[in-house]
């Protein structure tokens, strides 16, 4: 890896350092890729070149949008960067703090867990040799892994398949180091269980289980209920039917989408999406998410967070990036569970639309915040019908190691390389879209959850009028930036002129 | 009576709670005659807060130590709450609020003394006379005329003094007519569609009694208009009551038209309900839309049992089939229930937006609700004296002008290009009616309306709401004139329950922001509990 791809921000001006002995002095901070050097770019005071190697601990806090770093260095010496902007300050830090995290290739030839892919991220204080031990002590191999890190308080979210406690409580020590390992000394974590405590239980009767409190005693499990399998595609199934249902009135419509419980399993999604970003965000602390395999209400969970958390995954390349890792990387069984959609009649136990639910997910929330989100819901209804039926290989086979095999990087085309051409992007880009560096906390409550339309009742309505004043509003938005450029220009102009005005008549 | 001896408090210190969007905010409690006011010093901006204290619903007050707690529900569904130091000043403001804001004289009301900077009294108010709309018929067809038999309101109390009537019909024929249906409303011109050249029209029920009682003068009235329309038209009459309902309506007077006695008419019945179960069905809905913490399921079945959003249905589809019998079939359409003044006027203002592209304009829609609500007669002092909150006992309460907004959202959000006011238009509509500083939505009808000089003392909402820093929060940015009529779907599929909470205008920068519940129209609560805890 590259220095440079470290340095989020090479260069940030008005830093003010403190350090002893030393009166206060601002200045330019630039990062090489060895040194933190603070200039004044004035030839009497005397500049800071701070090796890397020397940072050993480095604190940050925040009062308004002033962030300052304190560096505690190996020499014994402490010292302190004011930094206006809190974006600059964290992408300083975090290119100087020194990671707790590394790539593994543990899993290079898929051995150690078939659905995982070759390099996977895990604390630097656990060697390949525990990750192997680790794995045979999680369901399907699924040992813990980073699945997001959050750079305003540094902790993480991490997933895994249950630990496979069986009925004796076998447990692994490797597993307690390695998800301690990511813990600060004295914070607590907290284990997000997707499932219900009664099934965990029930779970060890056949081999799998949960983290006993008395071996993980740094961690407090919480247990939610999202449903699985069968269960999700027969909802589905009802509600299609219910949407393609034209002779019914008003009462026995709202009484069959209640009983299709779509919008219930939406609520519990979002609910438990909601409930890891405010362990990270608000209660600052680490979380580790599983249900049984991992593979679908943990994904859920854990992208869906990511969505609430980090402004990059509401942009275009963002998201995709996210279902790069966390679905179509971290294993999610497409092949699998897109098998079949609402009509066909062979149910078989694997089909079931955990990402249509995700995506139903995200729109709920794009829903709630119209101006966040770079894509719009057509880029959401591209995904899933991809994800279901594609001319491109990027949703084939169930796993990395599947799609190895097949070698579909070699014999199909990426659905990124297609929808990243500008032609088709301009499609899928929403026009509202500003910018927003913050956390979006969506609301749960069932009043404020709607049916997606767009996907549901799209074969059963015309969107023609909703098309035209999309069309209308992509106008007038276009048509309100012309202006504005128009005001620039002319405002330009007139301060030349008044320049010039202002030449002639100084002789 | 003053004011003054129902005010129990002059002031008191007190923190109000708005909602989650929006801060607290501390400062001095004051109430007047007809508002209740907050000012959080010279300092702060906005330095003054103020609430219609006809706005209040109903008040809810809690004593703990020496402090109190005042909950108000207002009628625009707001729900405000106040933290006030003092436990007698407590008792005290919670008292005078109640009295005040039950106080039911119109001429006391704050319409009679709002007298707001760049207004003149009188404006507006000559906007939208019944000869206005005459001069637009006439300039289509001359088979009708504009009748003044109405001028001092003895034919009919709740009609205006001037209505639309068929030219071959005389005055006299009219007070006939008058005494043989419902409260005198004997049938008159709400509509003329020029492309088929059919009319629309409404009435009270015929009081046939159970004797089947006849009325000649009224069955010329409607073959005079059969006559005008073209050769050989036929008619649907609309009763919005069930057959059962309309039989059962003849032991108490009322009745139907008996199809021999009306040839070229056909009678089509579609129920509508109207008066409590319609009250009611608003309670459970907003009752239901305030609890947030509910499960997936009881919030489905509780919007499903409190069957608002079949009334929507029934009301947008009967609405589409007197649309249909004008364009489609070429039919003249009469439209009445038993009174007349209720779901009747639903019917024929919605099929109004449905087939003429000029009450979809601002101009037309204000026009609309002028002639077909207002000067119509629906007594918007009885339906809308209490909301949804309201403990006392329902009297003749009845949300059936936010029924006609709610279905007017619906046509909007179905053809988001065709109305040129947007959703801000219809809330503010909904606000005004129940609480307004104008005098617009006072009294039942034009004639109570001229008792109490309304028109003379009091400011025109329309006028109101021409300012130019309101128009751009009523404006539809969208809008492009359709020159066709918008056939709304009533599938139950297509309707949604109306929120309220329009989305920002892509031109200003204006997002969402965190840790914030989207507000309901419907539910506009105090606090904001995060989603999963």
């Amino acid at each position: 890896m590259e220095f440079a791809e470290l340095i989020k921000t090479p260069r940030v001006d008005n830093v003010v350092l403190h350090r002893p002995f030393y009166p206060p002095v601002e200045g330019t901070l630039c990062l090489t890729g060895h040194h933190l050097i603070l200039s004044s770019r004035q030839d009497n005071t005397e500049e800071l070149w701070l090796l890397h190697s020397n940072i050993d601990a480095i604190d940050k806090r925040f009062v308004g949008p002033l962030g300052t770093i304190i560096i505690k260095c190996k020499d014994f010496r402490i010292i302190q960067l004011d930094i206006p902007g809190m974006e600059e300050c964290l992408n300083i830090a975090s290119s100087i703090e020194i990671s707790e995290w590394r790539l593994s290739y543990v899993n290079k030839e898929f051995a150690v867990c078939p659905s995982y892919p070759p390099a996977v991220i895990v604390p630097k204080a656990v060697d390949d040799e525990a990750l192997r031990k680790v794995a045979t002590f999680r369901h399907g191999g699924r040992f813990p892994v980073l699945s997001y890190y959050h750079k305003k308080n540094g902790m993480v979210i991490m997933r895994s398949g249950q630990p496979l406690t069986g009925t004796n409580g076998r447990r692994c020590k490797e597993d307690e180091k390695l998800i301690n390992a990511t813990l600060r000394a004295g914070k607590r974590g907290y284990i997000i269980d997707t499932r219900p405590l009664n099934v965990a239980q029930q779970a060890r009767a056949k081999g799998g289980g949960f983290e006993q409190e008395a071996h993980y005693p740094q961690w407090r499990r919480i247990h939610k209920s999202i449903e699985r399998y069968h269960i999700l595609q027969e909802s589905l199934i009802k509600l299609v039917e219910s949407c393609n249902d034209q002779t019914q009135n008003m009462d026995r419509w709202l009484s069959k989408l209640e009983a299709s419980n779509w919008l219930t399993h939406i609520k519990e999604i979002l609910t438990t999406a909601c409930l890891a970003a405010q362990c990270l965000d608000r209660e600052g602390a680490s979380i580790l998410v599983h249900g049984t395999e991992g593979t679908d209400s943990t994904l859920q969970v854990t992208s869906l967070a990511q969505i609430i958390l980090e402004p990059r995954s509401r942009t275009i390349r963002g998201f995709e990036a996210l279902i790069e890792r966390e679905w179509l990387q971290a294993g999610h069984p497409f092949q699998q569970r897109c098998a079949q959609s609402a009509y066909c009649n062979s149910k078989q136990k694997w089909e079931a639309p955990v990402f249509l639910l995700f995506l139903d997910c995200v729109w709920q929330i794009l829903r709630q915040f119209p101006c966040s989100f770079e894509f719009n819901e057509n880029f959401l209804i591209m995904l899933f019908e991809h994800a279901y039926a594609s001319q491109f290989g990027t949703f084939l086979g169930n796993n990395e190691s599947e799609r190895c095999k097949l070698k579909l990087q070699q014999k199909t085309m990426s659905l990124w390389s297609w929808v990243n051409r500008p032609s088709e992007l301009s499609k899928f880009t929403n026009p509202l879209f500003e910018a927003n560096n913050l956390v979006i906390w969506p609301s749960v409550a069932p009043q404020s959850l709607q049916l997606w339309e767009g996907i549901f009742l799209r074969w059963n309505r015309s969107s023609k009028y909703l098309d035209e004043a999309y069309e209308e509003m992509v106008n007038i938005i276009e048509y309100n930036k012309e202006l504005q450029a128009k005001v620039n220009l002319l405002r330009r102009q007139l301060a030349e002129l008044e320049t010039e005005d202002g030449v002639q008549e100084s002789p | 009576m003053e004011f003054a001896e129902l005010i129990r408090t002059g002031q008191a210190q007190a923190e109000l709670l708005r909602g989650p969007e929006e801060p607290p905010l501390r400062g001095t409690l004051c109430i007047t005659g007809h508002h209740l006011m907050l000012s959080p010093g010279p300092q702060a901006t906005p330095d003054l807060w103020l609430l219609l204290l006809r706005n209040v619903d109903s008040i809810e007050k809690r004593v703990a130590g020496d402090s109190g707690t005042i909950t108000l529900r207002c009628k625009d569904l707001r729900v405000l709450q106040l933290d006030i130091e003092g436990v007698e000043a407590t008792l005290d403001i919670a008292r005078s609020i109640e009295a005040l804001s039950s106080l039911e004289s119109v001429i006391t009301s704050f319409p009679f003394f709002y007298r707001p900077k760049g207004l003149r009294l009188g404006d507006a108010w000559h906007f939208h006379p019944p000869e206005c709309y005459y001069k637009r018929v006439a300039r289509e067809t001359n088979a009708w005329r504009l009748s003044e038999a109405n001028e001092d309101f003895s034919l009919c109390p709740s009609y205006p003094r001037a209505v639309i009537v068929p030219r071959a019909v005389d005055d006299s024929a009219l007070a006939r007519s008058a005494r043989f249906r419902q409260g005198g409303r004997f049938p008159v011109l709400s509509y003329y569609h020029a492309p088929s050249g059919t009319v629309l029209l409404r009435a009270g029920q015929p009081l046939t009694g159970p004797q089947k009682r006849r009325c000649s003068e009224d069955e010329d009235l409607l073959r005079a208009v059969l006559a005008g329309a073209r050769p050989g038209a036929r008619g649907f009459i609309v009763d919005t009551r069930s057959p059962q309902a309309a039989k059962q309506a003849r032991m108490t007077g009322g009745g139907t038209e008996a199809k021999a006695a009306y040839p070229g008419w056909k009678r089509l019945h579609r129920p509508l309900e109207t008066g409590r179960p319609l009250q009611e069905s608003f309670v459970r809905l907003v009752e239901a839309c305030g609890d947030l913490e509910q499960s997936m399921d009881r919030w489905l079945n509780r919007l499903e049992s409190c069957r608002w959003l079949s009334h929507v249905k029934e009301t947008l589809s009967t609405a589409c089939l007197a649309a249909q019998s004008m364009e489609q079939e070429g039919a003249c359409v009469l439209v009445h229930g038993a009174e007349g003044t209720d779901s009747t006027l639903l019917i024929t203002s919605l099929a109004q937006l449905i087939l003429d592209p000029l009450s979809r304009t601002m101009a037309g829609f204000q026009e609309l609700i002028e002639r077909e609500w207002i000067q119509a007669g629906h007594p918007f002092q009885l339906r809308c004296a209490h909301s949804a909150f309201s403990h006392a006992r329902p009297k003749h309460e009845a949300p059936t002008f936010l029924l006609f907004l709610d279905c007017v959202w619906q046509l909007g959000r179905q053809f988001p290009l065709s109305l040129e006011f947007g959703e801000g238009m219809l809330l503010a509509l909904f606000d005004h009616a129940y609480a307004s500083p104008f005098g617009t939505f006072l009294c039942n009808n034009e004639k109570e309306r001229c008792l109490c000089e309304v028109r003379t003392r009091t400011h025109s909402l329309w006028s109101g709401l021409s300012q130019p820093k309101e128009q751009r929060k009523l404006r539809n940015p969208l809008y492009v004139p359709n020159p066709l009529a918008i056939w709304p779907s009533a599938e139950p599929q297509s309707l949604r329950l109306w929120q309220g909470d329009p989305p920002p205008p892509p031109w200003r920068s204006s997002r969402l922001c965190s840790a914030s519940l989207p507000v309901l129209f419907l539910l506009r609560p105090v606090s904001a509990r995060d989603p999963s805890t």
